[in-house]
């Protein structure tokens, strides 16, 4: 009996560590092997990388980047790649013990470290308005002095919500693509170069998309404060969360929610928006009190096949969404 | 702003003041309820009881998604099938009471978290319904507790004499020929539905709490069994009401409010009552 | 509440033929035969651990036999609620938060049935069944503040609020002073006048003897059963106790010391 249960014991043990060994994936074909952190990373990754790089993405579709909790195949995969892609401004806080183990903390490229960040000022609203290129500025500033990555969790992580600075990173895959493989350089830069002029072709359209909503009715209520980036670009407000934070973890109090109605009511705002993360139920009561509907965005891209599977199509179904849901 | 503002204001929002209503209900059934585990000495049931939902409820998330409502009845129905198996587990003598309880416990924790994680989009919606999420009651949550609640409260009552014989003396409750292990069984599910019904106030892990601090606090206080319901009842909503004040004021999480005023509270009369007993 | 069984009073009240009560491996009462008659007072002596408390338990039909059967007035015992059992004190909760009344209130709980609240005639009772024990002034206090004689005069009181015909009491007389243990025994007497057959579990061999119309000699198997003189012979004494036992002969009579420390273990086992 007691030799019987040490053998499956046994057995299983060493299923599972062939598992593990067979879980491998080189590169294939000589392509340079990466990992992306994020899908929207991993797309605007593949945009720049082209035929000469293979990407493979820690977080599978419809996951919340804010509270990812990390699997030893990630490990693996982090280990195996030449160059680990992730957003950075303090949005992967699982990353950093996974590079520590695998020694890869050399090999991290985070693509938004040359966008200029928002740093979380306590206030609601973040009313950047018509002072753009004012705090912009401002920022560029501050970003240098901040290189150094401290304190991220107080800069709003949300970077991709606004095109232009997907442009930047598209810069910033490049030049870290032509370090590691120098012999398709050029082949980089074209690919980020076409890939930046979609983006400002997207950038355009965003304009004329949202130029028919009137000042008063640009005031954003979301699921959690993902919005600062395109707020500022696009001249919103963000008014207002149901987790009144720039991570998904935050639960709001009592006090942070009868605020967060009050500014519905005042500003007479028509919906909140939700994403497929963050808290549905609590949005849903909130809809419910105030009288509003919910209308769904996306925080990520979604499932091949969707409506947002690639980052072109992402921002722009959120965007119809927004100005339809704003009219 | 006076003092009549000062209370009344936070219920002017109806969120606040259906988690007044969900607190006060919650306070009330586990007080009663809790004034038998407290004395039957079955705080740690209480407390597995708690966890051992979380895979009924994993299990109720990957079938029926964030659904609360869906979570409330897979969250209900777990717990009745878990009270009834730990009550069988603890009548055979092989194992001690509480090595057999933990083992449970700890086994049916870890199936929770690992059907969770196979859900790889992660349930960032599980986590406040194991947490406590009472800011975000909706009126159908508020009407299946109070259902719920009051017939745990009117079972009580009716079988008040009954269940206090087989809590008291089981030989004298076998001698007098009362359906024992029915009532225990009734038990069981009587503490279960008032640990479903709390989940979405307290969550999993201060549970316990809401079950015996006010009960084991109005112990120090009376000898008698109903002053002990009662006063365990109006300590609990006293602290249910103060905790949504500090968490509407103070900003701190509701849950956790209510469970440290209770535990003040308990303190308090503990020292108070040092010297006698 | 199903009807009690019609007590068939041509019947002994008690009537036990091969009682077998075993535990997995161990045998806690083997073999066990004996009657009682309505109004008897027997005592059951006996070691620790030879099945005096079981063999209560069987009969008060909280535990199955294993073998042999057990008979009230002619039927199976689990129908019965005249059955009265007073407890070991040590095997008592005493910081429930109850008072003298309720716990003789409890006795009743069977006559009031499912659903109902207790009534004039149950409250009567209770009071009566206080008086009788003289516990009338405390039945307001909470049971843990009240003496070991005070608290064996409680669950007798809950016995006669229960109605109970036959009594069965576990060690009633442990632990307690000589004037409480006269108290107790005085009240014996008053329960014999009411009708009540008492089996009552001692240590004390001697009270056996003076206090009882026969005993019952126990350790597993049942040693002897009749009169005191008969019972307690040097013969049978030892097959009981074993060398737990020192019988020392002084001139007249035999001066028995037995072990009487320690807690029966305890095999109840709720089914």
């Amino acid at each position: 009996m007691l030799r019987r249960s040490l053998l499956m014991i046994l057995l299983v043990f060493s299923l599972l560590a062939s598992a593990c060994g067979a879980a491998s994936a080189p590169g294939g074909e000589g392509k340079l092997l990466v990992v992306a952190t994020m899908p929207v990373v991993s797309d605007v990754v593949r945009q720049v990388g082209g035929d000469f790089v293979h990407v493979e993405t820690l977080l599978p579709i419809g996951s919340d980047v804010h509270q990812y909790v990390p699997r030893p195949q990630d490990s693996v995969m982090v280990s195996k790649a030449r160059l680990i892609f992730a957003h950075g401004a303090g949005l992967e806080t699982f990353l950093e013990p996974i590079l520590e183990n695998a020694g890869a903390k050399d090999r991290l490229i985070e693509v938004a470290r040359d966008v200029p960040l928002i740093k979380f000022e306590g206030a609601e609203s973040e009313h950047q308005g018509e002072h753009q290129g004012e705090h912009q500025g401002e920022q560029q500033g501050e970003q240098q002095a901040m290189h150094e990555h401290e304190h991220e969790h107080d800069f709003d992580p949300h970077t991709w919500f606004d095109p232009n600075n997907v442009m930047i990173w598209a810069d910033t895959i490049a030049e870290a693509l032509s370090q590691a493989d120098p012999s398709h350089a050029s082949v980089y830069r074209k690919n980020a170069e076409a890939y930046k002029a979609q983006l400002k072709e997207l950038d355009a359209w965003i304009r004329e998309q949202v130029a028919p909503i009137p000042p008063e009715r640009r005031k954003l209520v979301t699921d959690h404060r993902a919005y600062g980036y395109f707020a500022q670009r696009y001249g919103f407000e963000q008014i207002g969360a149901v987790l009144p934070s720039f991570s998904t973890e935050a639960a709001p109090s009592a006090q942070e929610l009868a605020a967060l109605e009050q500014a519905i009511r005042s500003y007479g705002v028509p919906v909140i928006f939700v994403e497929e993360i963050g808290n549905r139920a609590l949005a849903e009561q909130v809809a419910r009190d105030t009288g509003v509907r919910l209308v769904q965005l996306y925080h990520d891209l979604g499932p091949a096949g969707s409506e947002a599977d690639t980052y072109l199509k992402f921002m722009r179904y959120n965007v119809t969404q927004i100005v339809q849901g704003l009219k | 702003m006076n003092l009549s503002e000062l209370l009344l204001s936070p219920f002017a929002y109806p969120f606040m003041f259906r988690a007044l209503l969900a607190a006060l209900i919650v306070s009330t059934v586990c007080a009663v309820i809790g004034s038998y585990v407290v004395l039957r000495g079955m705080a740690f049931f209480g407390d597995a009881l708690a966890h051992t939902l979380l895979p009924g409820v994993a299990l109720g998330y990957l079938l029926s998604g964030a659904n609360r409502e869906a979570l409330f009845w897979w969250a209900l129905g777990t717990s009745i099938l878990a009270s009834l198996g730990i009550g069988a587990l603890t009548c055979s003598a092989r194992l001690r009471e509480d090595t057999a309880i933990g083992i449970v416990f700890a086994g049916m924790f870890a199936l929770g978290i690992a059907l969770i994680s196979t859900v790889r989009s992660y349930a960032v919606d599980l986590s406040h319904f194991l947490f406590g999420d009472v800011l975000g009651v909706s009126e159908a949550a508020l009407w299946r507790m109070a259902i719920f609640g009051g017939v745990v409260l009117l079972l009580v009552f009716l079988l008040y004499k009954e269940f206090l014989v087989i809590s008291f003396d089981p030989v004298l409750a076998a001698t007098l020929r009362l359906p024992t292990r029915h009532l225990e069984n009734l038990f069981l599910i009587l503490i279960a539905i008032s640990v479903a019904v709390a989940l979405q106030t307290v969550g999993v892990a201060l549970m316990v709490a809401m079950l015996i601090t006010p009960a084991t606090t109005a112990y120090l206080l009376t000898h008698r069994l109903p002053a002990m319901m009662g006063l365990a009842t109006i300590f609990a909503i006293f602290s249910s009401l103060i905790g949504l004040y500090l968490s509407y004021y103070l900003g701190i999480a509701s849950g956790a409010a209510i469970v440290l005023v209770s535990t003040l509270l308990f303190a308090m009369v503990f020292l108070l009552r040092r010297n006698e007993r | 509440m199903p009807s009690h069984p019609v007590h068939q009073l041509d019947q002994p009240i008690l009537d036990v033929r091969h009682l077998t009560v075993r535990y997995g491996e161990s045998i806690a009462l083997e073999d066990i035969t004996f009657h009682l008659h309505a109004g008897e007072r027997i005592a059951v002596v006996g070691p620790n651990g030879a099945g005096k408390s079981t063999l209560f338990k069987v009969i008060a039909g909280v535990i199955r036999p294993t073998a042999g059967e057990v008979r009230i007035y002619g039927s199976h015992p689990s129908h019965h609620v005249c059955i009265g059992y007073v407890p070991q004190r040590s095997q008592v909760e005493w910081r429930f938060p109850v008072t003298v009344e309720d716990v003789v209130m409890m006795g009743r709980v069977a006559r009031i049935g499912l659903l109902r609240r207790p009534g004039r005639e149950d409250r009567q009772r209770v009071r009566q069944a206080l008086e009788t024990v003289g516990l009338a002034e405390m039945a307001d206090r909470p049971i843990q503040a009240l003496s070991g004689g005070q608290q064996q005069r409680m669950f007798i009181a809950r016995a006669l609020a229960q109605e109970a015909e036959l009594l069965l009491m576990d060690e009633p007389l442990n632990g307690l002073d000589i004037p409480s243990q006269e108290g107790i025994l005085a009240l014996l007497d008053t329960l014999r006048e009411q009708g009540v057959t008492l089996m009552v579990a001692t240590h004390d061999l001697d009270q056996a003897a003076r206090f009882f119309d026969r005993v019952m000699l126990l350790n597993r198997r049942l040693i002897g059963f009749g009169a005191p003189s008969d019972v307690f012979s040097q013969e049978r004494l030892q097959r009981a106790y074993g060398g737990r036992l020192k019988i020392v002969q002084s001139e007249n009579e035999q001066i028995a010391l037995g072990d009487t420390c320690c807690q029966e273990p305890s095999f109840y086992e709720p089914f």
